[in-house]
């Protein structure tokens, strides 16, 4: 009888919940938490599509009487077009077994430079979403603003790999956000809080200079000469980019430097290593180098441990058009250092270390 | 056919309809939601400790953000197999669920083993703790178990041979106490101390970033068990009433999915600093948060029983009849409103509604609604998270300080820790590995400090201290770069 039992059960696929949706965004009747979904991602302003959003699904089957937990999970992940057109399927290979329920779908939509938007609920309140419907959802999607935070938009948005790959870049500003805000942290060390408070900001500019740059590439146009845009400067991290006027990305060129202590630089550099895309380490310049690729960008950064410093150089190959070339632009910046007032190593040795960016523009 | 046959078919059609009717009667209800709430007081509670600046302090320098590798294949087979199982059956979209290369981010660990601890659901049965008695879940043998335990088996919850065997849940548990430090805990205080411990001493990297993810997965799930301790139904012996009333869970808990989900949650008030980790769930002061919570509110089943009325009932009697109905001595009732219109009216205690109740001329009857829960909610969300932040915070009391001279490192033990410990001191050569330097383990005092000199060579010099005071057991570790 059990076995039975057993068997039929184990041969059915999961019950699946009452969605909390509906089918239609004009309509009452209620959707299905399987799908299949459909929308359309929109800027919030102009109402006009947004290509190359990440759209990302999870089902969530729990089981258990009473008390109930995770039984399972799926995802689907797409990408929209030029459109701004999604479409995620039925997913395939349900999980199967005795008491196995869907009990939820959540829909999350990531654009740099956009707030995330979630089926769930909307930023930053977390208030519920009243707005989500399985087909025809028009998903707007509202500009980030300077004044938001990012760690509470990385804990609001949540997601699998692909979201997570997608935000990585917010995780050097919510790591300054999270330190900074920290009472704790005041509260542990007040000396060094005053001395970070109270001293300026770090300033790069002696390092490179818009001739060098052409000295070492040939290049004969403009830049327009101002700070990358991913992350604020602040004591210990100060940014330069050179952007060619009137010329694609690819003729730009970024310069990052991270003054945090002997300890910290040593872990940011580790973590470009880590991270930047197609990163190898050399032994070029510095305590530790190294070299990176993605797509029409090239890479280089260099420890130097004893001062505490990495510098970080990007450039696109319509700049850079021969390796030797950001190599140059390193060490030319590198022999500027002692222009530069970098902070005292103290106050500096706890400050977190930034996440990888290797677009010399920067944008966020 | 034979009598004894058609017997036997009988039975089994029965048995069939019985089995039809156990997969088929689950109410298609909203969702109840346990993980989002518990993944998101875990986060509140976190952001409020310190646990972002001890990471830091641990050569971790994105702290909270930390990207930290699993290590799965450093597991033995058995367990790697069990770990791939419950991480996967985590929800994407909840941001606790590590990628294919079992990599996130330090705090996203510790929400983790929140969702962990009840994955399977089976391990909330221990979560229940009543803080006057120190009893776990507890039911007298009778026909609600045991049709639990029918239901279990049709639901997969249980084999026919684990009922059999007594090892299915069949509403019984450890106290959320004993839990805690259970040896069959995996997500308990012991596994937190251990890999913690482990994440400075193991010799490769690897294996010390996955103790790491351990440690802080062990973090979640002991706060998992003290955030149930906010949950009126686990302090009040209460799944009768609060679980099994219906098949989707706690109505309480389902609202609070629904109106706050995992991001919407308060922020975590002021962590809690008590004595002990015990006094974090019950004491004999009244300030566990087992204590707060059992003395201020109701759960769905520990609510008055409806009294009948008639015309000349008083309002004494209701009160005194509804009084001796209680399992426990408080919220008591004191002044009920019976006007004989039929108007809701509720009881309050401490500014905050407890009890919703009703004359309908024949009875009054009691019951909890959504007003009842919303105030409940907004008093004991954020409450939860200060007391989960301020168990984190205890648990990592304990801090090493190891200061780089010319030619030597002090080691110091400070924090808030009134005894000390055995002191090892471990030395990292340029791959990373580490070795136990002979010799070094030897007691340090609070306040106490000893001087070592780095061999030739090496890069990091790292220090644990596990001790023991009135507050429990403490590991306290740090590490330093070499010049």
């Amino acid at each position: 009888m059990a076995a039975w039992l057993a068997v039929l059960v184990s041969s059915c696929g999961p019950v699946v919940e009452n969605a909390p949706f509906s089918a239609r965004p004009d309509t009452l009747r209620p959707g299905d938490l399987l799908g299949p979904f459909d929308g359309l991602v929109v800027d919030g302003e102009t109402d006009r599509p947004l290509a190359g959003a990440v759209v990302a699904g999870a089902w969530a089957f729990e089981r258990g009487i009473g008390l109930q937990g995770p039984a399972a999970a799926l995802e689907a992940v797409a990408e929209t077009g030029a459109d701004g057109r999604y479409r995620l399927k039925i997913p395939a290979d349900l999980p199967r077994g005795e008491g196995v329920r869907l009990r939820r779908f959540t829909l999350i939509v990531y654009r740099r430079g956009y707030v995330a938007w979630r089926s769930d609920g909307i930023f930053p309140t977390g208030e519920p979403r009243s707005d989500f419907a399985q087909q025809g959802t028009r998903v707007r999607l509202e500009k980030w603003q300077s004044s938001m935070s990012h760690f509470r938009h990385l804990v609001f948005l949540g997601g699998g790999p692909a979201i997570r790959a997608a935000v990585a870049w917010e995780v050097q500003p919510a790591g300054l956000e999270l330190d900074g805000a920290s009472p704790a942290s005041a509260s542990e060390r007040p000396a060094q809080a005053a001395r970070v408070g109270s001293s300026s900001a770090l300033d790069i500019s002696p390092l490179l200079s818009e001739d060098e740059v052409r000295g070492v590439t040939g290049y004969a146009g403009k830049f327009e000469v101002g700070k990358l845009a991913d992350r604020a400067t602040s004591d210990v991290y100060d940014s330069r980019h050179f952007k060619a006027s009137d010329k694609p990305e690819t003729h730009d060129v970024g310069l990052r430097v991270w003054a945090i202590g002997s300890e910290a630089a040593e872990a940011q550099f580790r973590k470009l290593l880590g991270d930047l895309p197609s990163a190898v380490a050399t032994e070029e310049m510095g305590d530790a180098s190294l070299r990176a690729r993605g797509g029409d960008v090239t890479g280089f950064a260099f420890l130097l441990r004893e001062k505490g410093v990495v510098m970080q150089l990007s450039c696109g190959l319509a700049q850079c058009s021969e390796p030797s070339m950001i190599l140059r632009l390193a060490k030319l910046a590198e022999s500027h250092l002692p222009e530069v007032k970098l902070p005292s190593p103290e106050s500096t040795g706890l400050l977190p270390a930034s996440g990888p960016a290797l677009a010399p523009g920067g944008k966020p | 056919m034979k009598r004894s046959s058609l017997l036997a078919r009988a039975r089994f059609n029965l048995a069939a309809l019985m089995g039809a009717w156990a997969m088929f009667s689950h109410p298609a209800a909203r969702a109840y939601e346990p993980a989002p709430t518990h993944a998101g007081l875990t986060e509140r509670a976190v952001e409020a400790s310190r646990l972002h600046q001890v990471l830091a302090h641990l050569g971790r320098p994105l702290g909270l953000l930390e990207p930290l590798h699993i290590g799965l294949d450093l597991f033995d087979r058995d367990e790697r197999r069990a770990w791939q199982a419950r991480l996967d059956a985590l929800d994407p979209a909840g941001g606790y669920r590590p990628g294919p290369d079992g990599v996130q981010g330090a705090g996203e660990w510790v929400m983790a083993g929140a969702v962990l601890a009840k994955t399977p659901p089976e391990r909330g049965a221990n979560h229940f703790l009543d803080p006057a008695t120190g009893k776990g879940l507890h039911d007298d043998p009778g026909l609600s178990g045991l049709a639990h335990s029918l239901r279990l088996l049709f639901d997969g919850g249980a084999s026919v041979r684990s009922l059999a065997a007594g090892t299915a849940f069949t509403l019984e548990g450890k106290s959320a106490l004993d839990w805690i430090w259970s040896p069959g805990n995996d997500l308990g205080v012991p596994a937190f101390l251990d890999n913690w411990e482990r994440a400075i001493s193991l010799a490769e990297p690897r294996a010390r970033e996955s103790a790491l993810v351990r440690a802080l997965l062990a973090l979640g799930g002991v706060m998992s068990v003290l955030e149930d301790a906010g949950q009126p139904a686990f302090v009040r012996n209460d799944f009768r009433g609060a679980f099994l009333q219906r098949d989707d869970g706690s109505a309480y808990e389902q609202f609070v999915a629904e109106h706050y989900g995992r991001s919407g949650l308060p922020a975590a008030a002021a962590p809690v600093s008590r004595p002990d980790i015990a006094s974090f769930f019950a004491s004999a002061d009244g300030k566990g948060l087992a204590n707060r919570t059992q003395r201020r509110f109701f759960s769905e089943g520990t609510i008055p029983a409806d009294v009948s009325i008639e015309r000349d009932t008083k309002v004494a009697d209701v009160v005194r009849r509804a009084r001796e109905s209680l399992n426990f001595s408080s919220p008591t009732l004191s002044l009920l409103v019976l006007r004989p219109a039929q108007s809701r009216h509720y009881l309050a205690l401490e500014g905050h509604r407890v009890l919703a109740y009703e004359n309908t001329g024949t009875q009054v009857r009691f019951f909890l609604d959504d007003a009842v829960y919303a105030d409940m909610a907004r008093t004991l969300l954020p409450e939860i998270a200060g007391y989960a932040a301020g168990l984190l915070n205890h648990l990592l009391r304990a801090r090493l300080e190891m200061t780089l001279a010319e030619t030597s490192v002090t080691v110091r033990l400070g924090g808030e820790v009134k005894e000390g410990g055995a002191l090892r001191v471990f030395v990292e050569d340029g791959s990373g590995r580490r070795r136990e330097l002979p010799g070094n383990a030897t007691s340090l005092a609070p306040g106490g400090e000893i001087t070592v000199s780095p061999p030739a060579g090496a890069r990091k010099l790292a220090a644990v201290l596990r001790g023991r005071d009135a507050g429990g057991s403490f590991v306290a570790a740090d590490e330093v770069t070499l010049p």
